[in-house]
């Protein structure tokens, strides 16, 4: 095969930086041991409450971005919203947890968020 | 004496159409030879390392690269994911026989045809900034309470999801304008949008060897698109990102041996 490869751009550091985001998304090593084996519990179960907190919000967006909803009704929602957000950053901030962390890798399907 | 063969894993590199020795001088990842194992009709390409090898050193990934191009001048291959690691030939044997139709198939596909890298970053910033001038401001929600903490919270999260909104359209738009310039010259194509804010496009292309140039050159055009985008065009590479297997590796199949190594495999 003739290889003439090419790797070709104006602005290698920006690049750079954007594929560290992506990768450090993500551990490379599970740090699983007796110590932090309730921060990682932690880390998995407010992943999945945070995905579906996340679901919860873009739909009710959806549905007030298409005026189907009550003022009323609005104004519940954002109450609830609201809450179900503070409730989080606190349990973030008992267990140590940056927003970033709470992602799970799904193989080839990619990340969960 | 030591058997150094117990003192030894066996690195994958790549599935290479041929099932006999191949003649060559090619060094592998721990300094041994690489050699072929046949099976069936196929063949995989593997050197052995040593078993204690527990940090990775960072020139092994030009290595790998650099020892699946130089297969690539004389076979038709499929390359194996760096740090692919078996504990012995057995392990290898069952595994080439799981997938022996995976690989045939994929050989006869990917047959003359290498990979173009596509990164393109935009300002996420910017744009935003830009559509949120454009985007209507929420008065549908002026005649809720006074005062109430809901109510602007709410305000915030919808500026934000109209904004997020038009931002995706926008970034499609672009990825639509670009992928027209490459798409004609490509036989099979995998685009992910907005990986990251700034990240607009991450694709790969599988192109014929015959149009590497055509399709270079259409990366000039491609360059010409208005707006400020940044561009990273890389290749002709083996076709990593093509490699289809209708038979998924289960989590305890040798393929996953290599967890005290890091990140691995296949």
């Amino acid at each position: 095969m003739d290889i003439n490869r090419i790797v070709e751009t104006d602005s290698p550091q920006d690049f750079i930086e954007e594929i560290e985001k992506i990768q450090n998304a993500l551990p490379k090593r599970i740090d699983a041991n007796p110590k932090n084996v309730e921060k990682g519990l932690a880390k998995l179960v407010l992943t999945l409450i945070e995905l579906i907190r996340k679901l919860l919000e873009k739909q009710a967006m959806r549905r007030v971005d298409a005026g189907s909803l009550t003022e009323e009704e609005i104004e519940r929602v954002g109450e609830t919203l609201m809450k179900l957000e503070n409730k989080m950053q606190e349990l973030k901030g008992v267990f140590g947890l940056k927003d970033e962390e709470l992602n799970i890798n799904l193989g080839p399907l990619g990340d969960l968020m | 004496m030591i058997d150094q063969k117990t003192q030894m894993k066996i690195y994958a590199h790549c599935i290479v159409d041929h099932s006999q020795a191949i003649d060559n001088d090619i060094e592998g990842m721990g300094g041994t030879p690489i050699y072929n194992i046949p099976y069936r009709d196929i063949g995989i390409v593997v050197s052995h390392i040593d078993k204690q090898t527990k940090d990775v050193p960072k020139e092994w990934v030009l290595k790998h690269e650099e020892i699946t191009e130089k297969l690539m001048e004389n076979f038709n291959v499929l390359p194996m994911r760096f740090l692919t690691v078996f504990n012995n030939e057995k392990d290898i044997l069952g595994m080439m026989k799981d997938y022996h139709n995976d690989f045939r198939m994929n050989l006869d596909r990917l047959r003359n045809k290498v990979e173009f890298g596509l990164k393109i970053i935009w300002s996420a910033e910017e744009m935003r900034r830009r559509i949120i001038n454009e985007v209507d401001k929420v008065d549908d929600l002026a005649s809720l309470k006074d005062n109430s903490l809901a109510k602007s919270f709410m305000k915030e999260k919808i500026e934000k999801y109209k904004v997020d909104k038009v931002l995706e359209k926008e970034a499609e738009r672009y990825i639509v304008v670009i992928d027209n310039i490459f798409n004609k010259l490509s036989v099979e194509k995998k685009l992910q949008k907005l990986t990251t804010e700034n990240l607009l496009l991450n694709a790969s292309y599988l192109v014929e060897k015959e149009k590497q140039k055509d399709f270079k050159e259409a990366f000039e055009r491609a360059k010409n698109t208005p707006g400020d985008l940044k561009y990273l065009f890389s290749g002709p590479w083996p076709p990593y990102n093509f490699i289809v297997l209708t038979k998924k590796p289960d989590i305890f199949t040798p393929l996953e041996i290599l967890k005290t190594m890091g990140n691995t495999s296949f």
